[in-house]
């Protein structure tokens, strides 16, 4: 059912400047932040009925050399019907304008929906986010949430680009383009947080977890790769499995790292810091804890 | 929606968990008159007993605290409580102090927000506030009286939930909730930290606030697409061929907690000498203000008694004894200094410690774990 150009379709217009050759790179690459993903998961599961899919507008930054790096993400009401599709553009002044005051730095980069379809619509809302990024080129985000059955999940990006004889706003190509996960090396514990509680059952995890037995966690896993590595080893040696030279080499360099530092009396004194700055710490624990009490008695 | 009706609203939207699947057929409620909107709340009388905090969150939690440089990073939390679990369903962070200090531009952002997220069928009840925080010390000022001022408006007296930054840099993403407890509230009510309301409420740091459990939730969905994010994870048990265990592409796995993490030691006992230094210059004002005090209570004892000597030398030769009500008038004695701000950095340098102590014992079984190998 192609659209008329005059469609009712209020905040859409039929001027297409985000197509025409804009300065600046254009996008070769997107980065996605955890929050931003999270974000549009939760707005799918909040949809009403009718819904078929949910939009929103993606936050980010803009690199120099063509990288756009989605930081968060917002919802933005519209509704799509046979004849139209409106997106409400007040919303989204109003929410960009509350996260703006937030994160100054963050600005409008693009959109994303929810699924994997690319119809005229798309075509009409990347219009339309085309003029509220430019000069620079919008980017699109389809979100694949995998609850359709036979469907991965997944995210892709895509950029805008006209194609027909007269650039039209519903005439549009998307160009897929490179898309990964980006998180700060600071946020990945909250992320294996959620690994871990996304596997447990019930989908719930009791909280905090003391240090120790996130060490101990690790120090399991690594063992059970020391394991593997030494059955492969020991596979190798006995001739069932034809050593790769490759992996030979890789584990040389993993395991050859000497603890000489260690053993040259640096382990004892750092023991006797670690020891020493444990004492304190349990010192002025008791200091504190004696000084509140002490608040408490009146002469 | 008007006041009367948002109590309704609540409790429907209350029926099926907030992030569980679409509601089947959603049933009518008629508005409830406000006078039975109190009865009708039976929510409100069941206690907290636990905090659940959603998946998003909590990466919208880290993100901000990140950005945010230091524990300034605060925000609302929303969500909906269920059957004495508070279920936090989503966040939003306030602007920094610096950008706009008067609380009519905060109150209008978080109003504005709040009406645009009801919009989008987010949760819009405000259960408390976030604030982040470095090496476990979370205790301060604003905080208490933030947090004060939910106690009173918020359903359950609102919740506090703190994230340790330094820690999840760590490797051990840390989220705590806490609420006033009701010794504090009433002190705090009162305006009173004298050491005579010290005592009579057994408030010590310890005490100001009270902690609930607290759980981490992802729902259905979200499980799902981490699941998929992570799904080539390295395959478990010895007898796997390493070259065809691959791990996972997206998220690899991490070992940061195997660091032996000695580097932020140094900048935890500065704190500590920081937060000392100030207690003591606390307790030197207070100090003083209860020398001050005391001279002021001995020169009107002095005067009382003088006075009571002089009546009673007139009284006994017969004259009318003068007046003793003027004394107050005469010394003014000054208020008995607030403890608080001493009780508050007390509990800073206990939080200190405490982080502290956690860092050197898994640093201590860090390295006799790196020692333990016979590489020699």
């Amino acid at each position: 059912m192609p659209l008329a150009a005059e469609s009712s379709a209020v905040y859409i217009h039929n001027t297409a400047p985000g197509f025409i050759l804009t300065p600046g790179r254009a996008p070769t690459s997107v980065t996605v932040h955890p929050v931003a993903l999270f974000s549009i998961l939760d707005h799918y599961l909040r949809r009403t009925d009718a819904q078929e899919r949910v939009i929103g507008t993606l936050l980010g930054t803009r690199s120099d050399n063509g990288e756009v790096e989605v930081r968060s993400s917002f919802a933005v009401l519209h509704s799509e019907t046979e004849e139209q599709v409106a997106v409400d553009m007040d919303y989204l002044k109003t929410m960009y304008e509350l996260h703006h005051k937030v994160n100054p730095r963050e600005v409008i980069v693009g959109w994303y929906s929810t699924g994997s379809n690319l119809n005229t619509y798309s075509a009409l809302i990347h219009n339309f986010y085309s003029q509220e990024t430019a000069p620079h080129q919008a980017i699109h985000l389809a979100l694949n949430t995998g609850t359709v059955e036979g469907e991965q999940a997944g995210v892709k990006a895509f950029i805008g680009s006209p194609v027909g004889v007269l650039p039209k706003p519903e005439n549009c190509v998307f160009v897929p383009i490179q898309c990964e996960l980006r998180f700060n090396d600071v946020e990945r514990s909250g992320l294996d947080l959620l690994t871990t509680t996304s596997t447990s059952p019930n989908s719930t995890n009791p909280h905090p977890t003391t240090d120790l037995e996130l060490l101990e966690r690790s120090l399991l896993s690594v063992a059970g790769m020391l394991d593997r590595v030494l059955s492969y080893v020991q596979s190798v040696l006995s001739g069932e499995v034809k050593g790769d030279p490759a992996l030979g080499r890789y584990l040389m360099d993993t395991l050859g790292s000497s603890t000489e530092d260690l053993e040259k009396g640096g382990f004892n004194a750092s023991l006797q810091d670690t020891l020493m700055v444990s004492y304190l710490a349990s010192l002025v624990r008791s200091q504190a804890e004696v000084s509140a009490r002490l608040a408490l008695v009146t002469a | 929606m008007a006041a009367a009706t948002s109590m309704a609203a609540a409790l429907a939207a209350s029926l099926p968990a907030p992030v569980a699947a679409p509601t089947p057929a959603a049933p009518t409620y008629e508005a409830i008159p406000a006078s039975m909107s109190k009865a009708i709340d039976i929510e409100a009388e069941i206690s907290l007993t636990c905090v659940q905090l959603d998946g998003m969150v909590v990466t919208k939690i880290i993100k901000h605290s990140r950005e945010a440089h230091g524990p300034a990073a605060h925000g609302l939390v929303l969500g909906l409580d269920l059957d004495g679990t508070l279920e936090v369903s989503n966040s939003f962070p306030l602007p920094s102090d610096e950008d706009d200090k008067s609380p009519k531009g905060v109150a209008r952002f978080q109003a504005a927000m709040l009406r645009s997220l009801k919009e989008v069928q987010a949760d819009d009840s405000v259960v408390g506030f976030y604030q982040a925080m470095t090496l476990g010390s979370f205790f301060n000022q604003t905080l208490v009286d933030t947090q004060a001022i939910h106690q009173e408006k918020l359903r359950h007296g609102g919740i506090v939930i703190v994230h340790d930054m330094s820690q999840t840099a760590r490797g051990n993403a840390s989220f705590r909730a806490f609420r006033l407890t009701k010794a504090f509230l009433d002190a705090y009510k009162r305006n009173n930290f004298s050491t005579a309301s010290l005592i009579s409420h057994r408030l010590t740091f310890s005490s100001i606030l009270e902690e609930i459990p607290l759980k981490i939730r992802t729902n259905a969905l979200l499980s799902a697409f981490l699941g998929t994010l992570t799904e080539s994870a390295p395959l478990s048990g010895p007898d796997v061929n390493p070259s065809s265990a691959t791990s996972s592409t997206t998220l690899p796995p991490s070992f940061a907690t195997l660091n032996l993490g000695t580097s932020s030691v140094s900048r935890n006992l500065e704190h500590i000498i920081e937060a000392l230094d100030n207690y003591k210059t606390e307790e030197g004002n207070l100090a003083y203000l209860q020398r001050q005090i005391a001279r002021e209570k001995a020169r009107a004892d002095t005067y009382v008694s003088k006075r009571k000597e002089e009546n009673a030398a007139r009284v006994a030769q017969g004259l009318a004894p003068l007046p003793e009500e003027d004394v107050n008038r005469l010394f003014k004695i000054p208020p008995e200094p607030s403890r608080l701000e001493s009780v508050l950095l007390l509990g800073k340098i206990d939080a200190y410690a405490k982080s502290l102590a956690e860092t050197s014992s898994t640093g201590l079984v860090k390295m006799h774990a790196a020692k333990a190998n016979p590489g020699v």
